[in-house]
């Protein structure tokens, strides 16, 4: 009787949105990581994983942001150029002299406008998230270009030291500050996803938005803090870049929301929303970075990498539409067994 | 009247009621008794009182100067026409649209703006016609959606799950509380539905439709929760197509047509011809009017017909001046047959003749082209673009005959097919350049039917053509099928309402567990005798010939 119980937790984990594929590909991802490794050992050096990781932090953090979107039954294409703004404001106020650390609210505070402006063209204007973040995507790249003159910025110079080492250069306890950063971001998210009334609210929204809106559920503030959570990442990954480069580029996070979308996908999230959790967006993005550094490891040309990473996309997401109908056919038979005919037990 | 205004203060007997309200508004679901304690003290009383609410959308006034009346203890039926406004006017009081004008008491309280929100709050709950379910959530997080359990800041399925399970034990409901809901089956989501709107603890519910999609044990299970909520001096408003299931349970009816209020009477003092005729506006003199025909030779007959579980091994003819009807459970593969018949899902095996001829089905075209069409179950998912014109609906399947070789669409002929299509089933519409799903239900139904009429079909599958349109239409709908069956058209009928099979068919088939238990001439045929092959499970008519052969 126990061991019937836990079974059925177990299968009730399984079924839980979107864990089924979180498997495959987790399975995937420890297969590339042994290919790449026999191609080429090195690549599992622990230098090499540690910046592997590094590597991984801003598709993951992007990846989370898109995510959270998705879920809600939207998409937010203005990742990317949210990313540049964000690198291009913070880096010319530390050029002007402002205080770093001032510098990052003065970021948060503006990048969050754009995501505040995101939700509400959408869930009050009822805009379509594809155009609204169209046009949001154009106007925060048009800021990038506008806060320093149409020019990248000059090095964010001494002053900064500290902030490079907190975003980027600095390590502790062995492990480079962004990935701890990107681990106490993902925490707090998959805390808020997963556990609590604003979570929950994020899938019903992208589930039934009718049922949710009947059910009392405030559809115009969940979907605006589903597109703050994605502009507070896109901000910390455009940080992150400034501390990079120690500059501040107009260009930085080029197309960064479709590799979010395909963290997000890979990791099995649904881009009709209601479905997916941020472990398999780790996932995904493990997945986008591994297949990255491991092709480049593997002496893999520019132009194959992109089209093998192509067609893995594809591929992930094909097969997991084959399982789901595979599955789906099996589940609707034992579920009508199980509600149609109570009578065909006792008979059998 | 109770008391004029909210300001004013209560009679002394009510005193304690504002802040009781304040209570109950936290829809704490551990505590029943107060629900009722406050159920008792309105016992008798008007809970809702509705004066004068119009609505208009544009284009439409849905509402015009409606009054409303609900009192502690009733079970009011809400009936009308499609788009008379009841819906309308019940999504006023549950808070989903705003009035235009008009004033709104509740619990003898003047209330001027609701959201869902604050009249969930209120105590108002709604069971809509659409279910209204996230499928990705399971069935305990569905029922406490938006009014989520929280023990120290975290959200507590353990504790949702526990108390999903006290109320659907409650109410007899078999499910379990930890299912996806997108795995449950049409029925269950409808009993989740109605578990959800009685958790809340409310004290007026509004029921739209609520046993459209439940098995009869389901609806007398039902409807012995209505009875003990209206013990218990719940207020209930039973919005129903099914006019059969009113004796039941309803106390009084009230009757709206065209936005307008008609008349409000006890249930125990009319009759249903007479309901009908306030709903109509004028006598329907026959509610399921039959025409005799000749039978003739046979013109379509599948053999062996495999799909998936719920198509074993199905085999019928039709013939020619009869309409045959399918009866069934929700779940017995009626639709799924029909489906399979049109090649909208795969075959595993089986043979299709049309006038004795053989025909291969592979894909929907097949079929139209050798003149079987469908008419499918749920119309706006399956039936219509709804976003596309009539004319562009009508015109749609027959393209094949309306465009030239070379793909363009000659106007004059596309015109000239929707005119006569809008003629000949009098479909009631401005001009066809109108989108879809502007039209009423019974309507758009028939926009359907008629583009599979424009071409000269042979056989015409209709799945529940009637579910969900009034009474009126339904009455259209019947004719259209009598109509075919006169010109030698083969009519299949599959219907989960036994009235309307018994009604209209000539000859019945029961299908249950995805096999044809039984074939029944409807002079043989009653509902209690259709009720008992539909839930023969496990045996097919087939296997029953073994077994008396042997």
């Amino acid at each position: 009787m126990e061991n019937e119980k836990k079974r059925n937790k177990l299968k009730r984990l399984l079924a839980k949105r979107g864990m089924g594929q979180v498997i495959t590909v987790t399975i995937g991802l420890v297969g590339l990581i042994i290919v790449f490794g026999l191609l080429n050992p090195i690549f599992l050096s622990a230098r090499n994983i540690s910046n592997l990781l590094r590597q991984i932090a801003p598709t993951l953090l992007t990846g989370i942001g898109q995510s959270f979107v998705l879920i809600t039954g939207n998409i937010d294409l203005s990742i990317g150029s949210v990313v540049g703004m964000s690198c291009m404001i913070s880096a010319t106020l530390m050029t002007k002299g402002i205080n770093p650390w001032v510098a990052v609210i003065i970021t948060y505070l503006a990048s969050s406008i754009m995501g505040l402006l995101n939700g509400k063209l959408i869930s009050k204007a009822k805009l379509p998230a594809f155009i609204a973040t169209l046009g949001t995507m154009t106007i925060a790249r048009g800021i990038a270009q506008i806060v320093n003159n149409n020019y990248n910025t000059d090095s964010i110079g001494e002053a900064a030291e500290g902030f490079m080492q907190f975003f980027y250069y600095g390590k502790t306890l062995g492990l480079f500050n962004t990935i701890w950063i990107t681990m106490f971001i993902w925490l707090v998210f998959n805390f808020l996803l997963s556990r609590t009334r604003t979570g929950r609210h994020l899938y019903a929204v992208g589930s039934n938005i009718h049922a949710a809106h009947l059910s009392g559920v405030n559809i115009s503030s969940t979907i605006t803090k589903a597109y703050l959570v994605s502009a507070f990442c896109s901000t910390t990954v455009g940080l992150i870049i400034t501390a990079t480069s120690g500059m501040g580029t107009m260009d930085a996070g080029n197309s960064y929301e479709l590799y979010a979308v395909a963290a997000s996908v890979i990791g099995g999230v649904s881009t009709l929303g209601g479905q997916g959790i941020l472990l398999g967006t780790v996932i995904g993005a493990s997945i986008w970075g591994v297949l990255q550094n491991g092709l480049q490891f593997a002496g893999a040309p520019v132009a194959i990498r992109n089209i093998v990473i192509g067609v893995i996309v594809i591929i992930t997401v094909l097969l997991d539409i084959v399982v789901r109908l595979n599955k789906k056919v099996g589940k609707a038979k034992a579920g009508a067994e199980r509600s149609y005919f109570p009578v065909l037990k006792h008979k059998i | 009247m109770y008391y004029e205004t909210s300001n004013k203060s209560p009679p002394n007997s009510k005193e304690a009621l504002p802040s009781e309200k304040v209570n109950y508004a936290k829809m704490k679901v551990t505590s029943y008794t107060k629900q009722f304690e406050l159920g008792g003290l309105f016992m008798g009383n008007y809970i809702v009182e509705l004066k004068n609410i119009s609505k208009s959308f544009p284009g439409v006034k849905a509402l015009d100067q409606v009054s409303f009346t609900l009192k502690a203890g009733e079970v009011l039926g809400l009936l009308g026409e499609n788009g008379a406004g009841k819906s309308t006017l019940m999504k006023i009081l549950s808070g989903v649209y705003t009035k235009d004008v008009g004033s709104m008491k509740i619990f003898g309280k003047k209330v001027d703006h609701l959201t869902p929100i604050t009249a969930q709050k209120s105590g108002i709950a709604i069971i809509n016609q659409e279910l209204n379910l996230c499928d990705h959530l399971t069935v305990a997080q569905n029922i406490f959606l938006g009014r989520e359990l929280i023990t120290k800041g975290v959200l507590s399925d353990k504790k949702m799950n526990e108390e999903a399970y006290k109320i659907l034990k409650r109410f007899q409901i078999d499910i379990d509380p930890e299912t996806m809901v997108g795995n449950l089956p049409v029925s269950k989501k409808q009993l989740v539905e109605i578990a959800k709107a009685l958790s809340t603890q409310a004290k007026i519910l509004i029921m739209d439709e609520p046993t459209s999609a439940l098995t009869s044990k389901e609806i007398d299970n039902l409807f012995t929760i209505i009875k003990r909520l209206k013990e218990q001096g719940c207020g209930i408003v039973y919005i129903s197509h099914r006019l059969e299931e009113l004796q039941y349970i309803v106390d009084r009816v009230m009757i709206l047509r065209d936005g307008k209020y008609i008349t409000s009477m006890d249930f125990q003092e009319t009759t249903l011809s007479e309901i009908i005729s306030y709903m109509v506006g004028r006598e329907i003199t026959e509610k399921f009017p039959r025409v005799e025909e000749k039978i003739g030779e046979k013109i379509f007959e599948v053999r062996n017909l495999n799909a998936g579980r719920m198509v074993r091994n199905v085999c019928f003819s039709l013939y020619k001046g009869e309409i045959l009807g399918i009866a069934g459970l929700m779940g017995a593969g009626r639709t799924e047959t029909t489906r399979a018949i049109f090649g909208a899902d795969p075959k595993e095996s089986g043979q299709i003749f049309i006038d004795g001829e053989e025909v291969q089905i592979r894909r929907p075209m097949d079929a139209i082209k050798v003149g079987l069409v469908l008419v499918p179950e749920d119309r706006a998912k399956n039936g219509l673009c709804t976003k596309l014109s009539v004319k562009e609906n009508i015109a749609l399947p027959n393209l094949d005959i309306i465009a030239s070789k070379l793909g363009l669409v000659n106007r004059k002929k596309e015109e000239k097919v929707t005119e006569t299509a809008v003629k000949n089933f009098d479909i009631k519409l401005a001009n066809a350049e109108v989108p879809a799903d502007s039209l009423s239900g019974g309507n758009q139904q028939k926009v359907i039917v008629s583009k599979w009429l424009a071409r000269n079909s042979k056989v015409v599958m209709f799945d529940e053509p009637t579910r969900g349109i009034d009474v009126a239409s339904k009455v259209e709908i019947y004719n259209i099928m009598n109509d075919l069956k006169r010109k030698g058209i083969g009519v299949l009928f599959v219907s989960s309402e036994l009235p309307e099979i018994l009604g209209i068919s000539d000859r019945i088939l029961v299908m249950a567990d995805g096999k044809i238990t039984k074939e029944l001439d409807v002079k043989d045929a009653t509902q209690d005798l259709i009720l008992e092959y539909a839930t023969k499970f496990g045996k097919g008519m087939d296997y029953e010939e073994e077994a008396m052969k042997a």
